[in-house]
């Protein structure tokens, strides 16, 4: 990239952006260059602040002039998985959270809401809760002033019956690689009045809106979210588990209840330092200046601590009474029950309990900072979210933990583990926090990571969602034709290949 | 974040703990979503990470500070959003108050900055002298528009509110009945020239709930208007004095000292750190927020009071500073009122004790901001629990404001707050369309509707 194309760029960009529309401010570029994985800084070579649709237009056609990669990020919180940084230094950020963070729309009839990429969890929920608060969001445990079409985008998911947040979108407005504005679904029809743009997905043609999850083929500047009827009572309810090895029972335990859907929550189980690793540094980390684990002892001091187990279950049910629901919260009592190790927690109590109100927040779509304190476990402000997934098969997670767990300690890390319980499928969010700050502790995170995810792969699991320093890593996981295709149609959508090369290994 | 401060500079006690609180400082950037000015102007220099930076630099190298470094500080509102988003809990607060001072030790700013800051430090503690500056600055109106630029916004911000000043001289207010708690009321300094009904309703509540209120001689101004100005040593001393005042009452039994302007209570609170001796901190633990005094005795209504449509800002000093964000909606409920949670609540409104008259421009703007959130809730009313917030929203909003200690008194027996006297309020919606609300949710969920289905 010549340095006149640079400079051909960001005049061209504010000329059509205005001065308030770029900047390139020594620490700006140092700031958005930071994030918290192994890997260290990535400059940009500056930002870019658009206002609509047509200043993304401006800029793209402007990077396609000029060849300047570009890098979109919505909110930029994406703490663990890249922050604002790009996929590789000199490309420019795109920051949509600046400029275009209005809700465009909100249909309480149909309940949906339709926002661009800067809108926040915090900054719809207040919305929502200003109109009376008839409507509830899935929102994530993570930043509250995280980006709604970022996290859908990425396949985030929350806890509520609406958890799968690309799935509940409905209707994308994208600016292709080339410049040109695409509507899926039936926004695709040629039409001034669409009036299933973002209720109906099944429309004619292929969806394509699969295409710009977790890819770089184009920066969506619209989303149609949909939204859940706010339950008037929502009843949480929390069972312990004493042993690690409860894990197998654990997950046995919650497949009936959601492949029924008896229990409409997703199942949060957390181990003990998932949930207790919130509530204040690691009593341990000092003494072994970061090269061992937490001791069993540790550990189990903490539970004793917080009133919790090696693993924890929480789920919820929603209702318009306190007593419609509560035979529902005594047949899982039963259900549970059945294991004689469990000890139950009811919602009044878990309450008081910080980790777990972290939990009810979720499940009541209330963003809530509670968990965020997971990232002080450690000093120095490293941190890898390790995203694989397991079948809901007991034997077999239980099978993960071990492989995992040992990893976690073989590298002198603490094994932070919640799976997310579905019917048939538990995404294993695996937090790594480490001190950036020393480059002995950073390369032991790395090598845990890259260890874990060639561990599990030979097992046949893939990640999901991942730090951006690992794509092309995982990338190469795949099997040739798929990067093939991937690549292929980044060539059809974005012949210029502007659009964020690199990321997710693409481009 | 590392740092390089030299043996010689750590021997100095606010350097020592300024860096011990920047190494805390990850660079996250949770902090810069809610930082008003970084939303504002997206510039990192204008983001609590940054100015941690810009701290950083002006500490270690020493010397005069950067001007650029003075502009960007001096932005800060010190509203402490950025505390309670941070993961890593870095004490800011500590930190700017740090940087302040060194700032007032080491820069001389330009010759108007030093005559207006000069002047706000001699006359805001002390309520007399700023009633006869209100008053100065009521008389000058006419001559507004031949002022320069800051001079012209000060004069203007005169007539905002009403003056309704009493200043309250050392008492006993006995309580009603039999005798729970006996606590010491800080008066105040700017709110008891601008509005004497906050301790008039403060005092008759207390009272009627079983309180012995003393206003203690020799107890004055907190000092957090002169310590958010970087004027430390005048902050010690107003805090000395009430220290001292508060401490003659120990031995007859102080139960709380209760304060009702919230960036006072965060200044009050915090004593044992500013003072650093038993005393202080003793007097810092015993403090409290008027709402959370009210929520421990609980809250006696008489029950008729409408549901009308409050909708309460979360002062930052109070929600960010002190962490008291459920009492005073539980209150406000309990009372009978209809409590509206305001969009972007973690956000300041622009008050910021001296702020609005220090950076009127970036102050305009967030009011602007707030007093649309408010009345985007459709309120008959907007309650706060701090002074400075009720004048700064009042001067942009067009519903009346008070001061939530005025509703729970005049919930609980007491008259109707002045500032809604002579305004027509509407007949709130039948009590049956309210009684849907949840019986349980999360503490700071608001009312659900349902959609008909559930």
């Amino acid at each position: 990239m010549a340095a006149e194309n640079l400079e051909a760029f960001f005049s061209d960009t504010g000329k059509s952006l205005g001065t308030e529309g770029v900047n390139r401010s020594e620490e700006t570029i140092r700031r958005y260059g930071e994030n918290t994985m192994a890997c260290g800084d990535v400059m940009p070579a500056g930002v870019v602040y658009p206002a609509s649709t047509a200043d993304v237009q401006a800029i793209v056609r402007a990077a396609n002039t000029h060849g300047i990669p570009l890098y979109p990020v919505s909110t930029g919180y994406n703490i663990g998985l890249g922050s604002r940084a790009a996929a590789r230094a000199g490309q420019v950020v795109v920051d949509l959270g600046y400029r275009m963070n209005r809700i465009l729309e909100i249909d309480e009839k149909l309940a949906f809401a339709v926002v661009e990429p800067g809108v926040s969890y915090q900054a719809l929920y207040d919305e929502l809760v200003r109109r009376g608060n008839k409507l509830m969001l899935d929102v994530t445990s993570g930043p509250p002033q995280g980006g709604m079409i970022g996290n859908a985008l990425d396949k985030g998911a929350g806890y509520t019956p609406y958890f799968d947040h690309f799935g509940f979108s409905c209707g994308l407005e994208i600016v292709l690689g080339n410049g040109e504005i695409l509507r899926t679904g039936d926004g695709a029809l040629q039409s001034d009045t669409l009036a299933n743009w973002h209720t109906s997905k099944y429309s004619f043609g292929p969806i394509l809106d699969g295409l710009f999850a977790q890819s770089n083929y184009g920066i969506v500047t619209r989303m149609g979210v949909w939204l859940l009827p706010r339950p008037p009572m929502v009843r949480s309810f929390h069972f312990a588990f004493p042993e690690d090895s409860d894990l197998e029972e654990v997950i046995e335990l919650c497949r009936p209840m959601k492949m029924s859907n008896f229990v409409p929550t997703l199942f949060r189980v957390a181990n003990d330092l998932y949930l207790c690793g919130s509530e204040g540094e690691s009593a341990e980390y000092h003494a072994s200046k970061g090269k061992k684990s937490i001791s069993d002892d540790g550990r189990r001091a903490l539970r004793e601590k917080h009133g919790l187990g090696a693993w924890n279950v929480s789920g919820a049910f929603y209702g318009p009474s306190a007593a419609a629901l509560e035979p529902m919260i005594q047949r899982v009592r039963d259900h549970f029950g059945q294991s004689g190790k469990a000890k139950y927690i009811d919602h009044a109590d878990a309450g008081g309990v910080g980790p777990l109100q972290v939990a009810i927040n979720a499940f009541s779509g209330i963003p809530s900072l509670g968990e965020l304190g997971l990232l002080k476990w450690r000093p120095g402000g490293g941190n890898l979210w390790f995203l694989p997934g397991t079948p809901m098969d007991g034997k077999i997670a239980n099978e993960f933990q071990r492989i995992c767990r040992g990893i976690y300690e073989e590298h002198g890390m603490d094994y932070m583990v919640m799976n997310v319980c579905g019917p048939r499928f538990a995404r294993g969010l695996h937090v790594m926090t480490f001190n950036r700050e020393d480059a002995e502790e950073r390369a032991r995170a790395d090598a845990c990571y890259r260890k874990m995810s060639e561990e599990v792969a030979r097992r046949g699991v893939y990640v999901g969602r991942a730090p951006i320093q690992y794509h092309d890593f995982h990338m190469q996981q795949a099997m040739p034709v798929y990067r093939d295709a991937c690549n292929n149609v980044k060539t059809a959508l974005d012949p210029n290949g502007v659009i964020a090369p690199g990321r997710y290994g693409i481009g | 974040m590392q740092t390089a401060f030299s043996r010689e500079q750590l021997a100095q006690p606010e350097i020592a703990e300024a860096d011990g609180i920047l190494k805390t400082c990850v660079h996250y950037g949770f902090c810069t979503g809610t930082c008003p000015t970084y939303v504002l102007f997206r510039d990192e220099n204008d983001s609590p990470r940054g100015r941690i930076d810009l701290i950083r630099a002006m500490l270690e190298k020493g010397g005069a500070p950067a001007p650029r470094t003075v502009h960007h500080l001096d932005r800060c509102l010190s509203c402490l959003s950025c505390m309670t988003t941070c993961a890593v809990k870095v004490d800011y607060v500590h930190l700017i108050d740090i940087a302040r001072s060194y700032i007032e030790k080491n820069f001389r700013r330009p010759l108007p900055d030093r005559m207006l800051r000069g002047l706000l430090a001699k006359t805001l503690p002390y309520p007399r002298r700023f009633a006869a500056a209100l008053q100065l600055g009521r008389l000058a109106q006419p001559l507004a528009g031949f002022m320069p630029g800051r001079l012209r916004d000060l004069v203007g911000m005169a007539k905002a509110r009403p003056v309704k000043m009493e200043l309250l001289a050392p008492n006993v207010y006995l309580a009603q009945g039999e005798r729970l708690m006996r606590v010491a009321l800080l008066a105040g300094c700017a709110q008891q020239a601008l509005d004497r009904n906050i301790n008039a309703a403060t005092i008759r509540i207390l009272q009627r709930h079983g309180c012995d209120v003393i206003v203690a001689d020799g107890a004055g101004c907190c000092g957090a208007l002169p310590l958010h100005m970087g004027y430390e040593r005048q902050a010690r001393t107003l805090a000395a004095a009430n220290v001292e005042a508060w401490s003659r009452l120990l031995d007859q039994g102080l139960d709380a000292v209760v304060v009702n302007a919230s960036g006072c209570g965060t200044t009050v609170k915090d004593y044992g750190h500013l003072l650093g001796d038993e005393n202080a901190k003793r007097i810092g633990a015993m403090t409290r927020d008027i709402t959370e005094i009210l929520a421990q005795l609980g809250l006696r209504v008489t029950g008729d009071m409408k549901p009308y449509r409050v909708a309460y800002h979360d002062a930052c000093s109070l929600q960010h500073g002190q962490h008291v964000t459920e009492q005073p909606r539980r209150l406000l409920k309990t009372a009978g009122f209809t409590v509206l949670d305001v969009p972007e609540k973690h956000f300041c409104c622009g008050s910021a004790g001296t702020y609005n008259l220090l950076q009127p421009a970036i102050a305009n703007a967030l009011g602007q901001r707030k007093a649309a959130h408010v009345g985007s809730v459709d309120p008959d009313m907007i309650a706060a629990g701090n002074l400075g917030c009720m004048v700064q929203i009042g001067r942009f909003a067009e519903t009346p404001i008070v001061h939530t200690v005025e509703l729970l008194d005049w919930a609980s027996g007491g008259p109707m707050p002045e500032a809604l006297q002579g305004r027509t309020l509407r007949a709130p919606p039948p009590v049956a369309e309210l009684s849907e609300q949840p019986a349980i949710m999360p503490s700071d969920a608001p009312p659900s509707g349902g959609a008909g289905i559930w």
